[in-house]
């Protein structure tokens, strides 16, 4: 059974309630096809859940194999800044053929972000750090592709492909029995 | 789990005896309900008499002071003094004869369960009256005719069973038009023909003679405490195995309890689901952390919210908590995405997920 190292803590992007019964952590890469695959799966357990669920994204880009991927990580910070993580996230599963330079201040603009603000905290990396951050809480947590899940604090190794699988660990992990899957 | 074999009875459920209390609720009902249909038939023959009524006053040989006296009365505050015509007289009859029928369903569904209940009889029940009288303003006391009705009816004969007794009010509907037509009454066959295909389709559209439970919910509307009696019984009904009397095929969508059903994906059991008239349009999973402890509550806001549904199947997680399935119709006034935002705020602590 292996667990989260870094609970989850008011540093990170959180949708749902604190007390929310079940908490999911995915470790994603914003250039990975398979977390492509999984945002609508996750946008329909969001759903389904509605206020038992705590949904939480952690920055883990493979910057050897998604080369965009890092500048993607930094772009969501960068909306983050300006209150526009979420929409920014969503936005970059979305259009994941879209991630180089010009397509991310595209996105910034239609998210009416200030393209100002935006693209100097891209050019002068501040969110480096943030994303460094998470990527070291996810060795630390055993994340060793993506998306990887964490429900209830227990790595998901199930075939999250299934959704219906997928809820019945997550209605377990309510009910206080941990699935690994 | 293990499995329960059907006709293991040690561990059947116990089903509760359905009260056979006729509350002041239902008596008061039909008692109002009777007035007012007297009220409604008294109305509509007194300004509509049928000829053959008139008729029959008209020869009389007595001269009691009543019957001069009610000719009289007719033939002053009546639309058609010389009597009504046929088709008038057909549409007042046929009227009279649906408002009657219509307490005959009533008690029929007050007093079987719902293992005993029959859709088809509900809707013969409240079609045949109105085909017979249709065919008896034509034939009237006419012996000739009566004969003729008879031999025809006998000449129609039925090499298969009818599935339903509902079929027969079809073929009678028919020999009716036919009937009327033949001995050039097309008026009153016409009254029959819009009469009987205006009510098949009001029954089968807001399907009202399903399910037990739905017909007894609309038709009958009784107090609180006898509906949740009655839905008691449904519900003890339902999670019993099919033990001496086993259906070939689910009519009302309830099926084995959770402990004993076969391992079957929802989808193909859903798609084994053919209540009768029209299907519930969505599929509702309810994903809960207590299965017995979620159903009660989420059936119950169902009941409130949902304009129908069905039953589909529950399944056990192995490792705790489980699925409840339903066919559901929804209201316009709640969507399917609303209801499933109700189940998880309002359907209590055992409801963690519903898609």
């Amino acid at each position: 059974m292996i667990r989260l190292a870094e609970p989850v803590s008011e540093r990170d992007h959180v949708l749902g309630p604190a007390g929310a019964r079940v908490t999911l952590v995915e470790y994603g890469d914003f250039e990975c096809p398979y977390c492509a695959t999984a945002f609508p799966i996750i946008t329909h357990v969001r759903d389904a859940f509605g206020p038992n669920l705590r949904f939480v994204f952690r920055h883990f880009p493979l910057r050897a194999s998604h080369p965009h991927a890092g500048l993607a990580a930094e772009a969501a910070e960068a909306a983050g800044a300006q209150g526009k993580f979420w929409e920014m996230h969503d936005r970059l599963y979305e259009r994941q053929d879209g991630l180089d330079d010009r397509a991310l201040r595209k996105h910034a603009r239609k998210l009416g972000l200030d393209l100002e603000r935006f693209e100097h905290e891209l050019a002068t990396e501040a969110h480096r750090e943030r994303i460094r951050q998470d990527i070291a809480s996810g060795a630390r947590s055993g994340v060793n592709g993506t998306p990887t899940f964490y429900v209830n604090g227990v790595r998901y190794d199930g075939g999250w492909e299934d959704r219906a699988m997928f809820i019945s660990a997550m209605v377990q992990a309510a009910t206080g029995r941990q699935v690994e899957g | 789990m293990a499995r329960k074999n059907s006709g293991d009875r040690r561990n059947a459920v116990p089903v509760p005896e359905i009260s056979r209390h006729v509350g002041r609720t239902t008596w008061g009902r039909l008692f109002g309900y009777y007035l007012i249909v007297a009220v409604v038939i008294g109305t509509l023959t007194h300004f509509f008499p049928s000829r053959s009524i008139l008729e029959q006053i008209r020869t009389r040989r007595e001269t009691a002071l009543s019957a001069r006296a009610l000719f009289a009365r007719l033939g002053e505050s009546n639309f058609f003094p010389t009597g009504t015509p046929d088709w008038i007289d057909a549409v007042v009859q046929i009227i009279g004869a649906l408002l009657l029928a219509l307490p005959l369903a009533f008690v029929y569904v007050r007093t079987r369960t719902s293992q005993k209940y029959d859709q088809s009889i509900i809707q013969t029940v409240i079609m045949l009256p109105i085909v017979v009288t249709a065919i008896l303003v034509v034939v009237q006391d006419s012996l000739a005719l009566a004969f003729s009705l008879a031999g025809i009816v006998a000449a129609v004969r039925f090499r298969n069973n009818l599935k339903e007794s509902g079929d027969a009010t079809y073929i009678f509907a028919s020999i009716g038009i036919g009937f009327a037509a033949g001995i050039h009454a097309l008026s009153v066959a016409m009254v029959l023909s819009v009469s009987f295909v205006l009510l098949e389709l009001g029954l089968w559209r807001v399907n009202a003679t399903a399910e037990f439970e739905r017909m007894f919910a609309r038709f009958c509307a009784p107090s609180g405490a006898d509906l949740a009696e009655i839905q008691a019984v449904a519900r003890a009904d339902a999670a019993r195995p099919a033990l001496a009397a086993p259906r070939a095929a689910p009519r009302n969508g309830t099926l084995a309890p959770a402990s004993g059903i076969r391992e079957q994906t929802a989808d193909a059991l859903a798609d084994a689901i053919v209540p009768n008239g029209s299907r519930p349009t969505e599929k509702l999973r309810v994903h809960c952390t207590d299965l017995d402890g979620a159903r009660p509550l989420v059936e119950a806001l169902l009941d409130a919210e949902a304009k129908d549904w069905t039953f589909v199947t529950a399944l056990r997680h192995p490792g705790g908590g489980g699925l409840l399935e339903y066919a559901v119709r929804p209201r316009k006034r709640r969507p399917l995405p609303e209801l499933r935002h109700l189940l998880l705020a309002d359907a209590g602590p055992h409801v963690i997920a519903a898609e």
